[in-house]
């Protein structure tokens, strides 16, 4: 009996196993049911469903809004990975060569504070400056000589508008990581670099940079999920999807089927193809980019 | 036999006085009911009501529930509640969402759960016109608890120092047009803003002598009278009296005195209210000239979700105070209109409101079948792709038929 026990004990099941059943339970679980979910007209409250096949699919892919929905998210990715990336990257390089310690801590403090409000609070904020009649960006637009915009509800603006927004509140998250990658990169390093005559430009690009590609990479992955993912808050609060889905994104086509529209069927099958769409991009990411990046 | 002492007399006696002393509600014995709402505020009338009720103590307590501060979040956290067998008692129910309640979240039919004769009663409490509204094919699942109306809000300030006489009530838009262009010019301010959704342009499209959907549930909203009447609804837009913005940038920028006349629901008024510093005048919904007038209402009505029989018993108490004169008074704070047969005198500011009531109105629109809300969303999207010029109002309003032909047969 001891040594029953005892063999247990040095088992790898006994330590793995909470992870595996929380990991079962709330994530596989649920996939596989999502994926059921997506062949059937499914009714919440009768927990009955109608055999659909692959109809779910076929509308979806079919549906106008959900192109619309998938062009935008392209958009709001080759829009804000490049900003979410390379600004960060850029105030990082800059913060880590502020000589005043109690100066470079404001910058950082400022420069972070965004990213810790919750989108709703932010967005108070952000829909007065928004506001076309009485908003500060239009007073700011106006002393330039230049007529007033409808920033939310135009449907060629609305979607740069979320766009302004996600990248102010998301930003310093980045910062963060990039700064603790560079407090990494060994003096000695840059120190032989500088005897050797390199400038800070090149220092950056040719000693920092690739000294911290596992931390870029980090962030590369991490903004296209946050994008794909988080900005729908940001789009739910300020235009809801509108005008006429311009600003609406595929996760927001996701909810809106779900829980506007209560088409549950319809949603786990968008819910697949989102997947889907993920999984190919990070396996591109991990594909192509990995061989950048210097673990050592 | 054991002797009684002096402590089990006075156990005794404590047990005999408790009902009489202590108030039912510490007893435990009272039946307990949600009320989910998405009214915001601790002082709200929604919370005022039910302190009211509550203080009565007749053995059912009604808890307050805002579960959102839209009909559909709220509808969303029901569905899980209703889905697990523990269904609201009660739940504002969106006028709109009506047909959706009542097939598919499971909306109680109050003859089959009051019986015909209590639910005559409850309903009796309300202005017969307004009866059939919380009606669902013919089915009685709700309370005409709460209606609006589209009415005009004015900037009294602005309205005056443009010069315009200070009592004018322009009957039609036709009227109203040359009245914003003056306050516009003469002021600098935006002449005039309207909400850019179903509703307001439901109101357009009627006073035109069209209808969104028919009485046999087929769309018909690009009618040629529907056509007329959005056409009178863009034309400010092409006059360059209304600059398209957002609901929640609308009411920020009429509170803050920056746009003369505002178009929306008259249970706006007290939010509207909270954060002015000019005086506010709410006029009549202008009709359009030479057309009948026909306004359409809007708001909530309360439905019971729940199953259970002790449930529907306390949502028949509550509804009960809710239709008395003591319940509506203190709900009429809200801005919503008197729909009752209590006397109550018009509170100031609900008198163009009320008055629009009492000459007639319509229904919001119900969106029929099980894809009934995404029909709603297609209609909302066409209307704001005519108002931003994207097609024209008969191609708009083809499209928007065409979509929601579909969405009602799937």
């Amino acid at each position: 009996m001891i040594a029953a026990w005892r063999k247990l004990g040095q088992s790898p099941w006994l330590f793995a196993g909470p992870a595996v059943v929380a990991a079962v339970a709330f994530v596989w679980l649920p996939m596989v049911a999502t994926l059921g979910l997506s062949f059937f007209d499914w009714s919440l409250l009768r927990q009955e469903g109608t055999w659909r096949g692959l109809d779910h699919y076929r509308h979806t892919l079919a549906n106008a809004d959900f192109h619309l929905a998938l062009v935008n998210t392209g958009v709001y990715l080759a829009a804000l990975l490049p900003l979410q990336v390379g600004v960060p990257l850029v105030l990082a390089f800059a913060l880590v060569r502020v000589r005043a310690k109690a100066t470079g801590r404001l910058y950082r403090t400022a420069l972070f504070a965004p990213s810790v409000l919750s989108f709703p609070v932010a967005a108070v904020v952000w829909l007065w400056l928004f506001n076309p009649t009485v908003g500060f960006l239009n007073t700011l637009v106006g002393s330039l000589g230049l007529p007033p915009q409808r920033w939310l509800s135009d449907p060629d603006l609305a979607i740069w508008s979320v766009i302004v927004v996600a990248f102010w509140k998301s930003f310093g998250l980045n910062l963060l990581i990039f700064l603790a990658a560079l407090a990494n990169v060994p003096s000695d390093v840059i120190e032989a670099a500088r005897l050797d005559g390199a400038g800070a430009v090149r220092q950056a690009v040719q000693i920092e940079l690739p000294l911290i590609s596992p931390a870029l990479f980090f962030a590369i992955v991490t903004t296209i999920i946050v994008v794909l993912d988080e900005i729908v808050g940001a789009v739910d609060v300020l235009t809801e999807g509108g005008p006429y889905r311009t600003s609406s994104n595929l996760l927001y086509f996701l909810y809106e089927r779900g829980f506007r529209h209560f088409q549950f069927g319809e949603a786990a099958a968008v819910a697949v193809l989102i997947a889907a769409i993920v999984a190919t991009v990070t396996w591109m990411q991990f594909h192509f980019g990995e061989r950048h990046v210097h673990y050592d | 036999m054991s002797a009684v002492s002096r402590r089990h007399v006075a156990l005794a006696a404590a047990a005999l006085a408790a009902p009489v002393i202590l108030p039912r509600a510490s007893l435990g014995s009272d039946v307990k009911i949600d009320l989910v709402h998405l009214f915001s505020g601790a002082d709200h009338p929604v919370q005022r009501v039910i302190k009211a009720f509550n203080d009565k103590n007749v053995g059912v307590t009604v808890v307050s529930r805002q579960d959102g501060t839209t009909y559909e979040t709220i509808t969303q956290k029901a569905m899980s509640a209703i889905a697990a067998g523990r269904g609201p008692a009660l739940m504002t129910t969106g006028w709109k969402l009506g047909d959706f309640a009542r097939r598919t979240l499971g909306a109680q039919d109050f003859r089959q759960i009051f019986g015909p004769e209590r639910t005559d009663a409850l309903l009796a409490r309300f202005r017969p016109q307004v009866r059939p509204l919380a009606a669902i094919s013919g089915v009685p699942v709700g309370l005409p608890w709460s209606m609006s109306t589209p009415v005009l809000y004015i900037n009294q300030a602005l309205w005056t120092a443009a010069g315009l006489d200070p009592a004018a009530a322009p009957k039609t838009v036709e009227e109203l047009h040359p009245m914003v262009r003056q306050l516009q010019e003469r002021t600098g301010k935006q002449g005039l803003c309207y909400e850019v959704n179903e509703w307001l342009p439901q109101a357009f499209i009627q006073n035109a002598g069209g209808d969104v959907i028919d009485a046999d549930g087929r769309p018909v909203m690009d009618s040629a009278a529907a056509v007329a009447g959005i056409e009178a609804f863009v034309q400010p837009r092409r006059d360059n009296l209304w600059r398209i913005m957002t609901i929640p940038e609308m009411l920020a920028a009429f509170q803050a005195g920056a746009i003369g006349v505002m178009a929306t629901s008259s249970a706006r008024q007290s939010v509207v209210r909270q954060a002015i510093n000019f005086d506010l005048r709410l006029i009549q919904m202008p009709g359009l000239a030479g057309r009948p007038r026909r306004m359409n209402s809007g708001g909530n009505f309360l439905a019971v979700y729940s199953k259970a029989k002790e449930q529907q018993e306390g949502a028949y108490k509550f509804m009960e105070f809710l239709a008395s004169r003591e319940g509506f008074e203190i709900w009429l704070a809200t801005g919503y209109l008197n729909v009752t047969t209590n006397d109550i005198p018009v509170r100031p500011g609900n008198e163009a409101a009320q008055a629009q009531m009492e000459a007639g109105l319509t229904s919001e629109t119900i969106w029929p079948g099980s894809r009934g809300l995404e029909a709603l969303t297609v209609h909302i999207d066409w209307i704001a792709k005519i108002v931003n010029g994207a097609v024209t109002v008969p191609e708009g309003l083809r499209g928007s038929r065409q979509a929601v032909e579909k969405l009602i047969a799937a």
